[in-house]
């Protein structure tokens, strides 16, 4: 099932560089939308996916096939849930060529693509958790959690890409410093409930980036609730 | 029979079918490493290999798919301990009845530009894997499921300089027709067949019946047999299997025998049964051999560039006569090389011409630098030029592609030590009509000099198609009869020898008034004698209009579309008068420089400095306008009327008449002022997000700080040494993640550690002003702003 995003949340991107988005003038908010569609000619998203039973243990959490993705609070996060569905999704090699080959040209223009590109990621995270949350009709689940979560070490990014596939299905790896590549990327782990779950807010103060969140200098914080 | 005896006789080549497929109904689990087998299942393996074989399988892949020593590490095993116990069961299972491939897949990181991986590391990874597979016998190499065309150059490398054994090279494709990479089959098959492969194809990923539009493809541009492993159908993204039954395999294969792929097998979801069935749909299928010839092209990863037209070479990345291309090689200042590259990719050039040789630097190093950059932001195929065969391999192991190399001569020496380098990296050559004796005057002397090249590429084993002659262009003012010799050369060469021409062309004008005149003119004439490949600045509008205007003439531009989208609604003027153009007087009304920079537009700043030029000091345009609205900007920006993209706007703009500022200071004797102190910068090791570092680099930049940008993913100690190099005062370093906050403090320690006189800033998402003094840096910066504020504090 290719996913394809049609548009990219201006107000979105405006937040991401810092900008309040009632406070854009004309000629900003025509700048973002116009890098918004030259991005999404250059994205191509690509995903894959797979749910494994889980069992909530001491140092984390521990998927069936063996795979412990460790630390208290992805453990915290999971409470009630049964299962998790694993996936991964990116925007692929061709966005990040368009933000490097831009950065040599005019800056502001690649910031503002790169801030839509970091929009658009998110925009294909929402609609593929919610293809697969129709796959678990019934079923609560607690908002996706990531590598660099809390306590969730980047390290675990390797494995889940392996468990996912993902070079050979997404064309998506992690470098040697566990960072994921292409850039405009992401992991990410969805608890899946029968039962009710206690509705979780992510919440800022569990966050690395903290006093110095650019999303939060603008007034608003980073959507992922 | 060996593997080149196989592919010569007649009749298809059975291989086998998916491994990892097998091994999970055998009972791997899920998170087990398959590529333990060998140690920990070795019967299952024995079990498959057999199973292929038995179902008719002539070349049975190894389960070495994964074991190189990047996939390992996670397991505690080496890669010796794993390769020869699994080629040992392939043989074993092959009892005689089928070779056994080392098979190597994709090292499981993305290699430059798009991850971090370095090339000669990618190389050295698969080497040992090739010095394990050799030793322990191994009949041929596998490399496949590669979606990166660079990976496959690695691998390919790896295997002819650490074995002789044959070798396949498949890569992976989406239903575009693309890796996910971009790369195109018609550049794979362009690439490596110039590299020695002895077959190349398509596995994984999709469907036999996705398969005819990729091998048509392939056969256009390359003579090699042609292998098909494709998946049994489409798969599902959660991985519940593959949508196509054997036998619609089988049948959906037998069809490719029309196309005249030679090598047939199976990648995931397929099983001992699909290639059974497989082998009985080709019994006594004849293979149609029609004859392929690959016309002369060269490439990028991304795009094939055809020699069937007039191809324009642009010329302006050579430090000859620059003096800023040879300011920006000496401060390593790649972007500017870059901006080049890019400026004349969009006036109409076709392949960059990459020349870095000055004195004063390692050409060598610097050509791996360039071209790496330059890779990394325009799709047009390189032409290497140096005369230095050490620097030109190093620059040809990196590029990725069909690149030309510039030059040979008739000179037996330099032949000698060039065209094997062009032979080994699969290049195009380009070779001079000169020799030791210098350039010969007549056309007929030099006609024999491009055949000595041709016969000498020949015997090399470089196909003819790939040399291209130059007759050179000598100074008209200087030889007159010397324009007409060059021409007629050109001619007999193309038509006598079949070959290629190329020519630089401004060279003929020098000494002459009315320049473009003399050139446009000669370009033309050459054009009509058979030359492809003009070497010329495409940002000269009359040139490129001289070679559209042929296109169009000659019938090749059809319909005379790339003409009218050229110049349907023309503003753009192409004549050339003999009087110098005016500039056009400032129109009433017109913004002011400190307006124009307030708004960020960039395309007026500099004709509006150019105005106030006129009436006005340079250094009071600089301190009575241009620092005053930059800090007006950087004002607005702190308390929140303007944000970053306008932040950056403005100082290019202002940067824009910085610009024609220091052109104007230059052009007066002794009036160039000394440049400010340097800063160096860097995404610190292990960290990749480098736009907020990059962004800092354009403001200091526009603030009139000269650079040192050591990019990212760097070492502790290369910052150190680039600090030493430059006596730089002040030093920005960057970090995004969390985890990477560690390479910062070292980098800060191993500074202070060697006691370098410089002060730090820092800054990065996760920084705070509180954790920055931590680690021992003297500013903490919040945003990109505030590290022009520390240079202004540091350097004045």
């Amino acid at each position: 099932m290719p996913i394809t995003i049609s548009q990219i949340n201006t107000a979105e991107v405006l937040r991401c560089m810092g900008c309040p988005p009632e406070k854009a003038d004309g000629v900003l908010t025509a700048q973002v939308e116009s890098c918004a569609r030259e991005l999404l000619a250059a994205a191509r998203p690509r995903w894959s996916w797979r749910a494994a039973e889980i069992a909530l243990e001491a140092d984390g959490v521990r998927l069936a096939g063996g795979l412990l993705l460790p630390g208290k609070d992805l453990r915290t996060h999971l409470a009630g849930c049964e299962r998790a569905v694993l996936f991964c999704a990116t925007l692929g090699a061709e966005a990040d060529a368009l933000i490097r080959r831009t950065e040599r040209l005019d800056m502001a223009k690649a910031l503002i693509l790169d801030c839509c590109a970091s929009a658009a990621v998110e925009e294909v995270c929402d609609r593929i958790e919610a293809e697969l949350q129709e796959k678990f009709p019934g079923c609560s689940f607690p908002f996706r959690y990531s590598p660099g979560y809390g306590d969730l070490p980047l390290e675990v990014q390797g494995p889940l890409l392996d468990l996912l596939d993902a070079p050979r299905r997404a064309g998506l790896c992690a470098t040697a410093s566990h960072l994921l590549t292409p850039r405009k990327s992401v992991t990410a782990i969805l608890g899946v409930s029968s039962g009710e779950i206690e509705k979780k807010k992510r919440s800022c103060l569990g966050c690395p980036a903290q006093g110095s969140c650019q999303y939060r200098k603008a007034g608003g914080h980073c959507g992922i609730s | 029979m060996e593997f080149r005896e196989l592919l010569k006789a007649p009749g298809p080549v059975i291989l086998d079918g998916g491994m990892g497929t097998m091994l999970q109904a055998k009972g791997l689990r899920l998170g087990e490493h398959p590529e333990l087998a060998a140690l920990d299942h070795p019967d299952w393996l024995l079990d498959i290999h057999r199973a292929y074989a038995a179902a008719g399988t002539q070349i049975l892949c190894a389960n070495t798919f994964g074991a190189n020593r990047e996939k390992l590490k996670r397991t505690g095993r080496t890669v010796e301990e794993v390769i020869p116990p699994s080629i040992a069961i392939a043989k074993e299972a092959a009892a005689g009845r089928a070779l056994v491939a080392l098979d190597l897949g994709p090292i499981g990181q993305l290699l430059e530009p798009t991850g971090t991986l370095d090339f000669e590391t990618a190389v050295e990874i698969f080497a040992q894997q090739v010095r394990a597979g050799a030793a322990a016998g191994a009949d041929l190499v596998m490399i496949e499921t590669m979606t990166d065309l660079q990976e496959c150059r690695a691998a390919l490398l790896a295997v002819k300089e650490n074995s002789g054994l044959p070798v396949m090279v498949s890569m992976t494709y989406e239903e575009r027709g693309r890796t996910f990479l971009g790369h195109a089959p018609a550049c794979a098959a362009l690439t490596l067949e110039g590299m020695g492969a002895d077959a190349i194809g398509v596995n994984c990923s999709l469907g036999p019946r996705e398969m005819p539009a990729l091998v048509e493809e392939l056969t256009r541009w390359t003579a090699l047999p042609i292998m098909v492993k494709p998946n049994a159908g489409l798969p599902d993204p959660g991985g519940a299997g593959y949508d196509i039954t054997a036998d619609q395999f089988a049948a959906a294969m037998a069809e490719l025998t029309d196309l005249g792929v030679k090598l047939y097998g199976g990648c995931c979801g397929t099983t001992p049964e699909y290639i059974a069935k497989l082998c009985r749909a080709l019994e006594g299928k004849n293979i149609r051999e029609a004859p392929r010839s690959v016309p002369a092209a060269v490439c990028s990863p991304v795009q094939v560039v055809p020699i069937d037209r007039v191809r324009v070479i642009g010329e302006r990345i050579n430090p000859t006569g620059k003096k800023r291309m040879k300011e920006a090689l000496l401060r390593e200042d790649l972007d500017y090389m870059l901006g080049q590259a890019l400026e004349q990719t969009q006036a109409g050039a076709d392949i960059l011409d990459v020349n870095v040789g000055l004195p004063e630097i390692d050409e060598g190093a610097m050509l791996v630098k360039v071209v790496k950059a330059l890779q990394g932001v325009t799709d047009a195929p390189l032409q290497l030029d140096s005369t230095r065969p050490e620097a030109l391999e190093k620059a040809l192991r990196v590029y990725c592609g069909k690149a030309v190399v510039n030059s040979v001569n008739g000179d037996e020496e330099t032949l000698e030590a060039i065209l094997p380098l062009v032979k080994k990296y699969g290049a195009a050559v380009l070779g001079l009509t000169l020799d030791k004796n210098g350039v010969p005057k007549t056309a007929q002397a030099r006609f024999d000099i491009a055949r000595r090249i041709l016969e000498k590429a020949l015997s090399f084993g470089i196909r003819r198609e790939d040399v291209y002659i130059d007759c050179l262009t000598l100074t008209v003012s200087a030889e007159q009869a010397a324009a007409s010799q060059t021409l007629e050369a050109l001619e007999r060469v193309k038509r006598e020898l079949g070959l290629k021409t190329v020519l630089g062309v401004s060279n003929i004008s020098f000494g002459l008034p009315v320049r473009p005149l003399v050139n446009q003119s000669f370009l033309t004439m050459a054009m009509t004698k058979g030359l492809d490949l003009p070497i010329l600045n495409p940002n000269l509008e009359p040139m490129m209009a001289a070679v559209r205007c042929y296109h169009l003439l000659m019938n090749i531009d059809i319909g005379a579309r790339e003409y009218i989208a050229s110049y349907g609604n023309a503003a753009v003027s192409t004549t050339i008068t003999a009087s110098s153009a005016p500039q056009a007087p400032a129109p009433a009304g017109e913004r002011t420089l400190e307006q124009i920079v307030l708004a960020g537009l960039k395309g007026e700043a500099g004709p509006a400095a150019r105005r106030l030029l006129e009436t006005m000091d340079p250094l009071e345009v600089v301190d009575g306008v241009l620092i005053p609205a930059l800090d007006r900007v950087g004002a607005d920006f702190e308390s929140g009327r303007v944000f970053l993209p306008q932040l950056i706007q403005a100082a290019g703009a202002a940067q824009a008449a910085f610009e024609v500022i220091r052109e104007h200071l230059s052009a007066q004797p002794g009036g160039e002022s000394a440049p400010k102190a340097p800063v160096v910068l860097a995404t610190v090791k292990g960290d990749i997000h480098d736009i907020g570092k990059n962004i800092v680099k354009v403001l200091l930049e526009n603030y009139g700080y000269p650079v040192i940008d050591l990019g990212k993913d760097v070492e502790p100690a290369a910052v150190v040494e680039a600090v030493k190099k430059h006596a730089a005062p002040l030093v920005g370093l960057s970090a995004l993640m969390t985890t990477t906050l560690g390479s910062m403090e070292e980098t800060i320690r191993l500074l202070r550690a060697e006691q370098i006189p410089c002060k730090v800033v820092v800054g990065g998402a996760v920084l705070t002003p509180d954790y920055a003094r931590r680690i021992g840096a003297d500013f903490y910066a919040k945003d990109a702003k505030e590290s022009v504020d520390a240079a202004r504090q540091v350097i004045g």
